[in-house]
């Protein structure tokens, strides 16, 4: 026990350093391996790992919301949160108050247990998302061999939980951003998970762990040539689709259909909607950068030593944190920069361009790795 | 008693209640919601079984395909008014009937049946890639015909699906 405490302060620093051995166990594993050694110890790593996810969650939403009220303040020439802490930083945590400090409205004629349950739904499917998500050797909760079809496959929890919400609330204006979001989520999971799959034809797994350990000589944008970049290409718009931005909002539309599903939703409610669609927005972010910029792997150069030692020297949890902190910016530059879609443009980008597009893009990739071209774990 | 014995009790208790709420809740979209949970049990007793890959399926096919799809027939073909579904009294005691001769038949066959004693675990390296080997391998054991077959259906029905959405495929209507 005293041995798992010494380790977890070694941990916290060693996040902060430069960690040269990428294959550390993940927290899961410890848990497992201590469970026959001593139970209170397993169950410590579980809660550590349980209590940094959450604490994970609380940390990006409030970091979030103000990036995307800052970043939007400047796109639009104003200054955005200023007033509260420095430079406003407190601001969001000041609105969570006040969220949840709200009454709690709950409409006559909804139907109060699938109103109650719709939340949690699409709070639990990012949650069981979250904890996949490789920060860094260190920081890396559950490696399950089935990673990435664990992640679309809880995505599944947010539809249902998106669906029954707008339905539940008795209000045209939700049911129809209900509707609208589970067709347009529906409709680009099919290319999402058509792009994924050329990110684990080349690795040949499905464990996000083994998926970066796989880019230690190359990210898989440049090594992966075309069928990669096409796929970061589609997997960027689609999962821009499946979050519901700007110009895929026609979910929420608020200047057609008030907020969409969640216009009947106050309070804590309506704040856990909120936290969840922007942990959604991190999870893509990251699942972006771990299939195709490396997760936390430093930027190498073949041939370039010095500088391939310099990036060495950045600890892995910076290099996550920029690579998806870049990926976050271009999801919110694209949401205040394009107009949005219509419900039949929207339909037809995915049916006719980028579902064709991303079934050849993913025979190309099948070919070429074939043929040896390059990439890794062909046929075994 | 192995450690993950409590889970399944809890599940299963979970699994039997969300089943019986599914089955004698009159409002149909509701039903669905529980439905939704027993197959999330389902996909626990997987994981306990140590059957990952089976699980993430359940999930994605059971919960994101086939609940979600429920949920859109309802939403699309019934106004809320026609949802609370009231049977009569012969289709409730015919359903009655059925049902629980169903379960006479089935309590009949598994008490009947002698199960072979369970596979000694044999622990996998690799069960995805195992899994993913096997189903590719055309020798003894493979199944790459089963494979094949559904693949190729699947890539039709991608394709339909695409056919259907290309310019001037009948007359051209707004979705919304």
């Amino acid at each position: 026990m005293k041995a798992a405490w010494i380790t977890t302060a070694l941990l916290a620093l060693h996040s902060l350093s430069a960690a040269r051995d990428w294959t550390q166990p993940t927290l899961a594993e410890r848990a497992a391996e201590a469970a026959g050694r001593s139970p209170w110890e397993s169950a410590f790593w579980i809660g550590l790992g349980l209590a940094g996810t959450l604490a994970a969650m609380t940390l990006l939403g409030l970091s979030l919301v103000y990036a995307e009220r800052k970043i939007a303040a400047r796109f639009q020439c104003r200054l955005g949160p200023t007033r509260v802490g420095w430079r406003g930083t407190l601001q969001t945590l000041a609105d969570t108050f006040k969220l949840i400090s709200k009454a709690d409205l709950v409409p006559r004629d909804a139907d109060r247990l699938l109103f109650f349950t719709a939340p949690w739904l699409v709070v639990s499917g990012m949650l069981l998302a979250l904890v996949n998500i490789p920060a860094s050797p260190l920081l890396f909760v559950v490696d399950l061999n089935i990673g990435l079809l664990f992640i679309s496959a809880v995505g599944a929890l947010s539809v249902l939980g998106i669906l029954l919400g707008g339905w539940a609330s008795n209000n045209k204006w939700s049911l129809l951003g209900s509707m609208r979001a589970g067709a347009q989520i529906i409709s680009y999971e099919l290319s999402l998970t058509l792009s994924l799959l050329v990110i684990v034809l080349f690795t040949g797994s499905l464990s996000l762990g083994e998926i970066v350990q796989s880019q230690q000589e190359g990210w898989w944008l440049w090594r992966g040539h075309l069928p990669a970049m096409v796929a970061f290409l589609v997997f960027v718009i689609a999962s821009t689709a499946e979050l519901n931005r700007t110009p895929f909002d026609l979910a929420e539309g608020e200047s057609e259909l008030t907020a969409g599903f969640h216009t009947e939703y106050s309070g804590l409610r309506f704040a856990l909607f909120y936290l969840a669609e922007f942990l959604n927005m991190f999870i893509a972010a990251g699942l972006a950068a771990t299939l195709f910029l490396g997760g936390w792997m430093p930027l190498h150069i073949a041939g370039l030593q010095t500088f391939n030692r310099v990036m060495d020297f950045i600890p892995p949890l910076v290099w996550f944190g920029l690579k998806t902190g870049g990926l976050i910016f271009v999801f919110m530059w694209l949401r205040w920069t394009f107009p949005r879609l219509r419900i039949d443009q929207l339909l037809k980008l995915e049916w006719r361009f980028l579902l064709p597009l991303s079934m050849v893009n993913l025979l190309v990739a099948a070919l070429v790795l074939l043929l040896g071209v390059y990439g890794k774990g062909g046929p075994a | 008693m192995r450690p993950s014995d409590p889970f399944f009790y809890l599940f299963a208790l979970l699994a039997l209640g969300l089943a019986r709420a599914c089955v004698c809740s009159q409002h149909l979209l509701r039903a669905t919601l529980y439905l939704a949970g027993v197959l999330f049990c389902g996909a626990a007793f997987y994981v306990i079984l140590d059957a990952e890959f089976l699980a993430g399926i359940q999930l994605l096919v059971y919960i994101g395909g086939i609940s979600v799809l429920l949920i859109f027939a309802i939403m699309l073909t019934r106004g809320p008014d026609l949802l609370k579904d009231r049977p009569s009294p012969l289709r409730r005691n015919l359903a009655l009937a059925l049902s629980l001769s169903f379960m006479g038949l089935c309590s009949f066959l598994v008490l009947r049946t002698d199960w072979p004693a369970a596979l000694p675990a044999e622990p996998h390296e690799n069960p995805v890639r195992d899994m993913g080997v096997r189903l590719l391998n055309p020798g003894e054991g493979g199944l790459l015909l089963p494979f094949e077959v559904i693949s190729v259906l699947l890539l039709c029905v991608a394709i339909a699906a695409i056919y259907l959405a290309r310019p001037g495929s009948g007359e051209e209507r707004p979705l919304s």
